[in-house]
């Protein structure tokens, strides 16, 4: 696994939409987990770096962490229409995540919409590092 | 692998119980068998996904009775399978918000007209066009009515269809042909999230993303011609099919709970081989919460769906040019597929008051049932079954043995056989306008990639799904319907 660059890819799943994702270490996993989620929503090569956006969230254990960090990351997608380009976490530390994203509200006419995602799913969901490296496992529903 | 009375795909070993029932004997945490309804067609599809194994843990929750089941439009789902049905005791069983599923009364509903496909068929491209503005669809899609004030919007909540009735979309009588009259009456308002509710303010009366559209068909089949003359359906009739549910309050809600529930289960000593199916004690604040909470979700379903129903009436006026009593729309019925309910069955030869979880299952209940309007009670409950939006969709009606053998459940659709990545892929290089054309379908959508992840090739066929039940005498076919306009987001 070690020689497969940072980021994620798609998993097939039947109805829904799962990714994994890989990074060197956890803010690194948070930052990709998080352009994963803003990649399935909308084509990120439209999306420009209008404004910026502070997330902040918290949970017991890395699992319940990163699960809060996607949740709270959609919950902006769902409650402002805000869609994020990029991701600079700031600090990941037990408890506690805080990141800003940069992006901007969609647009339909000017962007391209691929899917709504209504769920972060806790079926088959992992955090875990192996050989150094942090990996986790997410099922969208949609 | 196919032996006679024995399949085995994967590690899972099925038994044959009936021509298109397979048994998983109980096993390891299990605690009752899985029974799954299939054909070994359906069955040969399965083999690559992960619902079986699904069917096999929702057996471990605590007080389940009988079967962990699956109809036949089973698929792969998180948590429950899609085409899940888990009955449990009201006294030492658990509610599962994964068993409801995050579109709370996701949910169908049928309303025939005066109409010929005949008769309209030139003014398809302009009804169809008319409905898509009427009618938000897609991602984010608001603003069909005014935005509600959060004191409005727990009004709906506690008052479901009957809400919007109040407020002038749809008739009085449209509540005697829903579930439960189009409310859920345990709705506690109070119990929904500041942020579930804030997502609800502006998407009454909005269809949403994914699989979700409005179905203009065109009858073509009928197979019960007593039941279908009852319900006041003759051949080449245009209907119409209202696919959605509580969108994002609902998604909200039961996010909510998840998080609440799996941080619960250790305190109550729940353990199970999947956290999507977190859960607790139905009689557990926790429990009693969700279910209040699931309630005013529901209820927000049925007041859009009858909000739906109602911007859809004004355009069929406006774009055909005729009148209330020309056009004749009548709602036949409305079902929920993605809902827990409690009710009375008999197991082991004693009636017993059940939680029944169905997530993507439809309630079947026979003729005679209490709980069916007065009109339906020689014919059986209506069951909805929408298709892919190319083939066909189906009318179906409730049974006894539904009652004796499924908890009176029936399929709910098609039933996903391609992932959306898969289904994308396929659709490249198909002129998706084209193709909806050469289906006879006029289709009209907010979004290329969503229709690409919803095509027809991505379903089984809804006929094989709709004649397992048949056969197993479960629901039985009154009649078929032929999409003619789709619109979705």
């Amino acid at each position: 696994m070690t020689d497969r660059p940072d980021g994620y890819r798609q998993i097939e799943h039947t109805a829904d939409l799962g990714v994994e994702i890989e990074a060197a270490d956890l803010p690194g996993l948070f930052s990709f987990g998080a352009e994963a989620l803003f990649g399935l929503i909308a084509d990120p090569g439209g999306i420009e770096e209008k404004g910026e956006i502070t997330v902040t969230a918290t949970g017991e254990g890395w699992e319940e962490l990163f699960h809060a960090w996607l949740r709270e990351l959609l919950a902006q997608f769902n409650l402002k229409g805000f869609v994020g380009r990029r991701c600079e976490v700031d600090e990941v530390v037990p408890g506690c995540a805080e990141g800003r994203i940069k992006g901007e509200t969609l647009d339909l006419k000017r962007h391209r919409f691929y899917t709504e995602i209504k769920g972060v799913t806790y079926h088959g969901f992992r955090v875990w590092q192996e050989n150094g490296r942090w990996r986790a496992r997410v099922i969208f529903d949609v | 692998m196919s032996k006679g009375n024995e399949l085995v795909t994967g590690e899972i070993r099925l038994q044959r119980v009936e021509e298109c029932l397979w048994e998983i004997p109980r096993q390891g945490g299990m605690r009752v068998p899985g029974r799954i309804y299939a054909s070994e067609k359906l069955l040969a599809g399965l083999k690559e996904d992960n619902s079986l194994r699904q069917v096999m843990n929702v057996a471990h929750l605590p007080g389940i009775v009988g079967y962990s089941l699956a109809m036949p439009d089973i698929h792969w789902g998180y948590g429950f399978p899609i085409g899940g049905v888990a009955a449990v005791e009201l006294n030492d069983g658990v509610i599962s918000p994964g068993g409801v599923g995050y579109d709370i009364n996701c949910g169908v509903r049928l309303v025939k007209s005066h109409l010929t496909y005949s008769a309209i068929q030139q003014k398809m491209p302009k009804l169809v066009e008319t409905l898509f503005s009427f009618i938000p669809s897609g991602v984010g899609a608001q603003g069909a009515i005014p935005k509600l004030s959060k004191g409005e919007e727990k009004r709906l909540l506690r008052g479901g269809a009957r809400w919007a009735v109040e407020q002038g979309y749809g008739r009085q009588e449209n509540l005697d042909y829903m579930e439960e009259g189009g409310r859920l009456e345990n709705a506690d308002a109070e119990l929904v999230s500041d942020r579930a509710l804030e997502r609800g303010l502006k998407q009454v009366g909005t269809l949403g993303s994914g699989n979700h559209f409005l179905e203009i068909g065109r009858v073509d089949e009928i197979y019960l011609s007593d039941v279908a003359q009852a319900l006041g359906l003759f051949p080449d009739q245009l209907v119409v099919l209202i696919h959605t549910g509580s969108r994002g309050l609902g998604y909200q809600t039961c996010e909510d709970f998840l998080k609440v529930m799996n941080q619960a289960m250790a305190k109550y000593g729940i353990q199970l081989p999947d956290r999507q199916l977190a859960c607790t004690p139905i009689g557990s604040r926790e429990g009693q919460d969700y279910l209040a909470a699931m309630a005013s979700a529901a209820n927000y379903a049925w007041a859009n769906r009858q909000v739906i129903m109602s911007l859809a009436e004004k355009a069929f006026w406006k774009a055909l040019n005729i009148s209330p009593a020309e056009l004749g729309f009548s709602l036949i019925y409305d079902v929920c597929h993605n809902i827990a309910k409690m009710e009375e069955h008999v197991v082991d030869g004693k009636r017993r008051r059940l939680c029944v979880h169905r997530k993507g299952a439809t309630r079947a209940f026979p003729p005679g049932h209490p709980q069916l309007p007065k009109a339906y009670q020689e014919l059986g409950q209506p069951v909805l079954v929408p298709g892919d939006m190319g083939r066909y969709s189906y009318l179906l009606v409730g049974t006894e043995a539904a009652m004796e053998k499924s908890f009176g459940s029936t399929c709910h659709g098609a039933g996903r056989v391609m992932s959306r990545a898969q289904s994308k892929r396929e659709s490249r290089g198909i002129d998706i306008d084209q193709e909806m054309a050469r289906r006879g379908v006029v289709a009209r959508y907010q979004g290329r990639a969503t229709m690409a992840e919803e095509m027809p090739h991505a379903y089984k066929d809804v006929a094989d799904v709709v004649e397992t039940m048949d056969q197993a005498g479960i629901s039985k076919k009154v009649a078929r319907f032929r999409p003619v306009g789709v619109i979705k987001g």
